[in-house]
């Protein structure tokens, strides 16, 4: 444990803290609204975000190659990028619902079976992507040329981690209208809070449903591009951050998106504390112990469970 | 489907339009689509498709399409095609003539039943079957006779060890492995082949009580307060406690080893007790049989605690947690009992392995691990004691015997991809397993009716907000 | 239960094992000639194979070459391939060991590759008279268990680590240093070796374990960021950084350390020592890199360039890390089978007293072994990224 280590680098720690977190933040709303409607964790949650970065990559390496864009270009490609890890995700994720999802729901399943059902996908998805697209790592085309741009206590802010928090907040923004403001939203809440009776109401569950895990799906995915510019991509690059959303999610009240976004950044800075305070070493262990402490003390969160159930 | 894919974020209607447009000039599509006979008939080739790129060559980064391409514009991909609608004949012949094909399955699935009339002749047959593990390894070739102690008796161990936990108490341990690598590094301290020394450095034998303690404890450490949570948050806690040991077994060097293991070796086990000398060494048969007794004795115990008190609370949990909770059982306790009998199983298991090998290192527990052995108790029949030696038995035979004999061009890296697709289709189509208990298959489809959850899923008193 | 299945199995197994004897003892056009098989072990599938299959096309490459009477002219014998996949752990190489052991028409194994899987392994190759040449296990205490079988073309950790910090000490006069290790068996052997140096020499030394992400080699599903890791080093204000891992780690790491305005030097080992850390990395960042290998430079030497050509016709990918050292391995072991003379007298026991022995000149060096298993000569050579380019700079102190 190093004290001065930390207080040094408190405001380096923070900035990347953040950075972490908003990722977090956009994979951990995929868990929260598919536990808010079905109740059941999506295991498979984490292969969306490793597709996500692929389609990223695949489109990123077709369009740039070997060329370093800068300017406006470089703005267009993020987006470009960002919107095709969003499909990829979404993509993933509707498939999955439908697959490993639907034929247990059809049959009223127990929830032991679609958690299975989940792992399985999850375990087909990731080594089926590591036969197709090769097991060793590869670099997402630069879109922009990282560098500092202003710096906050010393603490330099690199043009990553705005590309990350704008983005982030974008994405963010427009999910809390969707979620407050449209149909699908209305849908969505109403599923949420009470699906039997939803579904009387005219809902079609189904629909529903699928929207849902496409909604967390698209989040999921640009979030894995976002993670993949900095890390590369490579097929068994869900597990870790996922379980980290997982995590967040909870800290924050699963089924509570606003709780998933506050979680995911409060959970991406503490494990940079702590990776500063006890060595990079025992990142994981700070953030699985978060987990596990948030469970026992207070199982629903900071924020309380929520998105629309009767609580 | 047609709404979808066109950017929900964007629009507040959500490609209402495009839907619309498409939908008179596609009419006989949407009817097509609508029949149930197509569907299916879609849902089987896609099946096939999906399994042609499974098997399949692989693909690369550099060109993401080729294995896709590979495997669908080959002439192979006539023969999955074939497959897929054969098996859509079948699915469709079988609901044509559906009485007639239930009744002839039901009289197939229940001949053995039939033919095991009574307890003595099922009795006679696990005899028969112990008779012919006994006698039959020795026949085996070495590596086979390695197989069966490495890949498959240490296996049935873990397996049924995680049955009492998922099969019987109905709840989800995907950190299983974390309790294995307990048991191995015990192993590995208390025979002083770790950097860090025993107080006294036991023979692997006497270690044993001390490796089932450690893991058993464990299990209740984490048990006790996890338990009272909803069971997929367990889910979630025991895969964080398992990244946790893999990864402070990796940091704490001075301890562990770390990744590169203890430069020592793990001692074979060896008796020396009232006069008689024996010391296990390299051989696999040795192992083999020691193996053998401790699972016959692991066996009977669970069969025993299976229909005793204690079994029959397991059961009335995973049926309905509440009303086992309102007729007074302790709910609590019998989830951590069974928690830890996995966990004490799983130690065991490690230990045995470790004095086998004689290395151990930080990389071998992952969670993959976990998953698989999860995998050969889902495969085998939650809960059926007979499906969890089997299960194991077959899926981890299998991979062996197709590296021997390389079957439809099977590679040993696709295991995963099998694995995975193998949860999805079980859970789909038969949740019970290949061997089924009864008793499960029974609460399975009862649940599916809306009576009962045949898991330990639901959130038990206090948990809920 | 399981006997049942196995009742299966065997017979299958033995018809197998039976046929594919039968097929390669008697190859079409070339009668009456032996074959003897040299068998590759190494992680074939999992996080690790990648590695794995760089010195599997090696292997595979030596023998098709030596079939052809390319390298060593004609052979009394045709030598038949065959990979065991361990996934480069020790919980699947026994009983890869006992398959290839069980094989007898395997003579020689090339790895295993690495340093666990060849602990668990090597009691059964040792009990077996079965020669293995690892071209990637590090591990020094690899050679201190009396194997008598056991051999490796690459320098074990105590070679490498004080080199390198004798370098930095020596060469650049450096008196501190940060080391980080990825936590891998390989680096954490190696960096202890640094580290116990480096602190000899009277060097000021901060170490760390920054677990390595899956790039290259973990395969557990971690991708760590390093900008903690960054800023912690930058703060110490190091001059110098010691990376023990491997490439993709360490060009990350060094991404990271650049974008945190980290300025001092920095050193990898032969993990690195890959064309892909600087594209990762980009040449800005990675010029300068120190990176020490106790190898030959492959890219100037004229008898590489065709191995590489080769490689790739048959891989498809170009050479890797360990690429090279497999190639040299299995032409060492089909060196000593040529001078075994007759084909009668190709045993494994006299393929292992023959490795003991030979002095075979290699691509990456000249392959002879010391009486414990481990490469005799063990010249440490430093290379630099210099305009994006590496290149050798002279050999380590």
């Amino acid at each position: 444990m190093c004290f001065s280590c930390f207080t040094q680098n408190f405001w380096n720690l923070l900035v990347l803290g953040l950075a972490d977190g908003f990722l977090y933040a956009l994979v951990a709303i995929g868990y929260t609204l598919v536990y808010g409607v079905l109740q059941l964790i999506n295991f498979a949650h984490s292969e969306v975000f490793m597709s996500g970065a692929f389609a990223g990559y695949f489109i990123l390496n077709g369009l740039i190659g070997t060329g370093s864009p800068h300017g406006l270009s470089s703005v267009a490609y993020v987006v470009i990028g960002i919107a095709g890890g969003a499909c990829g995700g979404g993509v993933i994720a509707f498939l999955l619902e439908r697959v490993a999802y639907r034929p247990l729901r059809r049959r009223h399943a127990p929830r032991l079976a679609f958690l299975i059902s989940a792992i399985g996908a999850s375990f087909f998805l990731y080594n089926l992507a590591g036969k197709e697209f090769g097991r060793d790592a590869v670099e997402i085309p630069a879109p922009f040329t990282n560098g500092p741009v202003f710096s906050i206590f010393g603490a330099q802010v690199t043009t990553y981690y705005i590309v990350i928090a704008v983005s982030a907040i974008a994405m963010l923004v427009i999910l809390d209208r969707v979620v407050a403001g449209t149909r699908l939203g209305k849908g969505l809440r109403a599923v949420a809070q009470d699906a039997e009776t939803a579904s009387l109401m005219g809902v079609n569950i189904d629909r529903v449903v699928s929207q849902t895990f496409v909604l967390g799906g698209l989040l999921g995915g640009a979030a894995g591009f976002l993670f993949g510019l900095n890390t590369g991509v490579v097929y068994t690059m869900g597990f870790t951050p996922a379980l980290k959303a997982f995590t967040a999610a909870v800290l924050g009240g699963i089924g509570n998106l606003r709780g998933a976004m506050v979680g995911g950044l409060l959970l991406g800075v503490v494990e940079n504390f702590g990776a500063g305070l006890f060595g990079t070493q025992w990142r994981d262990v700070v953030s699985f112990g978060i987990l596990v402490l948030v469970l026992l003390v207070r199982p629903t969160g900071l924020l309380g469970e929520r998105l629309g159930r009767s609580a | 489907m047609g709404y979808l894919g066109t950017g929900t974020l964007t629009g507040t209607e959500p490609a209402r339009a495009g839907g619309g447009a498409e939908r008179p000039r596609l009419g006989w599509l949407r009817r097509l689509a609508a029949s149930d006979d197509a569907r299916r008939l879609g849902a089987c080739v896609a099946g096939f498709l999906l399994l042609a790129v499974m098997t399949g060559p692989e693909g690369s980064s550099l060109a993401p399409t080729s294995g896709f391409s590979g495997s669908l514009l080959h002439p192979r991909v006539f023969a999955f095609i074939g497959l897929g609608v054969g098996l859509w004949a079948l699915i469709t012949a079988k609901r044509r003539y559906g009485d007639r094909a239930r009744r002839l399955s039901e009289a197939i699935s229940a001949a053995p039943r039939r033919l095991l009339p009574n307890r003595l002749a099922r009795y006679g047959i696990y005899l028969v079957a112990l008779a012919f593990a006994i006698v039959y390894p020795m026949a085996l070739s070495q590596f086979w006779q390695n197989v069966l102690v490495d890949q498959i008796g240490v296996y049935v161990l873990l397996a049924l060890g995680l049955n009492v936990v998922v099969g019987y108490a109905g709840l989800l341990d995907l950190g299983y492995i974390a309790f294995y690598a307990i048991g191995a590094y015990s192993a590995a301290y208390w025979t002083g082949a770790l950097p860090v020394h025993p107080p006294i450095t036991l023979n692997p034998f006497w270690a044993i009580p001390l490796a089932i303690f450690a893991a058993m404890l464990a299990g209740v450490i984490l048990g006790a307060p996890t338990l009272r949570l909803r069971g997929d948050y367990l889910a979630i806690v025991t895969l964080g406690f398992g990244e946790i040991i893999q990864i402070v077994a990796t940091n704490l060097q001075s301890v562990t080893g770390g990744s590169s293991g203890p430069a020592s070796v793990i001692p074979h086990f060896s008796v020396n007790l009232l006069g008689v000398h024996y010391k296990w060494g390299l051989g696999d048969l040795p192992y083999y049989y020691l193996l053998l007794g401790f699972v016959v004795v692991i066996l009977v115990t669970f069969h025993a605690l299976e229909g005793s008190r204690v079994g029959r609370a397991w059961t009335a949990i995973r049926e309905d947690e509440v009303a086992a909770e309102s007729t007074g059982i302790n709910v609590l306790k019998y989830k951590v009992m069974a928690f830890s009998i996995g966990a004490s199983t799983s130690g065991f298991a490690g230990m045995l392995w470790a004095s086998q090998v004689g290395y151990i290192d930080s990389t071998l527990f992952t969670v993959q691990l976990s998953i698989l052995v999860l995998v050969l108790v889902i495969f085998g029949g939650m809960g059926s004691l007979p499906g969890a030696v089997v299960g194991a038995a077959v899926l981890q035979w299998f991979p062996w015997f197709l590296r021997v004999h390389p079957l439809f061009g099977f590679q040993p890296e696709d295991l995963f991809i099998y694995l995975g697709a193998l949860l999805v289709v079980m859970m789909i189509f038969r949740p019970e397993g290949l061997l089924p208990s009864r008793r499960r298959k029974r609460e399975i489809s009862l649940a599916e009716h809306g009576e009962g959850t045949a898991d330990a899923m639901t959130e038990p008193e206090g948990a809920e907000p | 239960m399981p006997k049942s299945l196995m009742k299966l199995a065997v017979p299958a197994v033995v018809a197998v094992v039976s046929l594919g004897l039968s097929a390669t003892a008697v190859p079409a056009g070339a009668a009456s000639m032996p074959t003897f098989t040299i068998a590759y072990e190494g992680p074939l599938s999992g996080g690790n194979a990648q590695l794995g299959l760089n010195m599997q096309y090696s292997v595979e490459l030596a023998i098709n070459q030596a079939n052809a009477g390319k390298t060593f002219g004609k052979l009394p014998f045709k030598l038949a391939f065959k990979a065991a996949d361990d996934q480069g752990s020790a919980s699947q190489s026994p009983t890869t060991a006992q398959e290839l052991v069980g094989d007898p028409s395997v003579v020689a194994v090339v790895g295993p590759a690495f340093s666990g899987a060849t602990k668990a392994a090597e009691p059964f190759f040792s009990q077996a008279d079965l020669a293995t040449v690892s071209p990637s296990a590090t591990a020094p205490e690899l050679a201190q268990h009396g194997w008598h079988n056991f051999f490796r073309v690459v320098a074990d950790d105590n070679a490498q680590g004080p080199a390198d910090a004798d370098f930095i000490n020596k060469v650049l006069h450096l008196k501190s240093v940060y080391s980080i290790d990825d936590a891998t068996a390989y680096a954490s052997g190696l960096v202890k070796a640094f580290d116990n140096r480096a602190q000899a020499l009277g060097m000021k030394v901060t170490h760390v374990t920054d677990t390595g992400t899956t790039q290259c080699q973990n395969g557990t599903g971690d991708v760590s960021e390093y900008g903690a890791s960054a800023t912690a080093v930058k703060s110490s204000k190091a001059p110098i950084v010691f990376y023990a891992g491997y490439y993709c780690d360490f060009a990350l790491l060094v991404k990271a350390l650049r974008s945190a305005g980290y300025t001092g030097k920095l050193m990898s080992d032969d993990g690195s020592l890959d064309p892909h850390y600087v594209s990762e990395a980009g040449a800005k960042n990675a010029n300068g890199t120190y990176i020490s290998c106790a190898c030959a430079d492959l890219t100037k030497s004229v008898a590489a360039q065709p191995f590489a050509r080769a490689f790739k016709q048959l891989a498809h990918f170009p050479v890797g890390t360990y690429s090279a050292e497999a190639y040299d391995a299995t032409n060492a072991i089909i060196d000593v089978m040529k001078s075994l003379g007759a084909p009668s007298h190709i045993t494994r026991a006299a393929i292992v007293k023959g490795l003991a022995k030979v002095t075979y000149k290699g691509l990456t060096k000249v392959v002879h072994f010391q009486p414990n298993g481990n490469i005799s000569g063990t010249a440490v050579y430093i290379y630099q990224v210099v305009n994006g380019k590496i290149g050798v700079i002279g050999l380590a102190p």
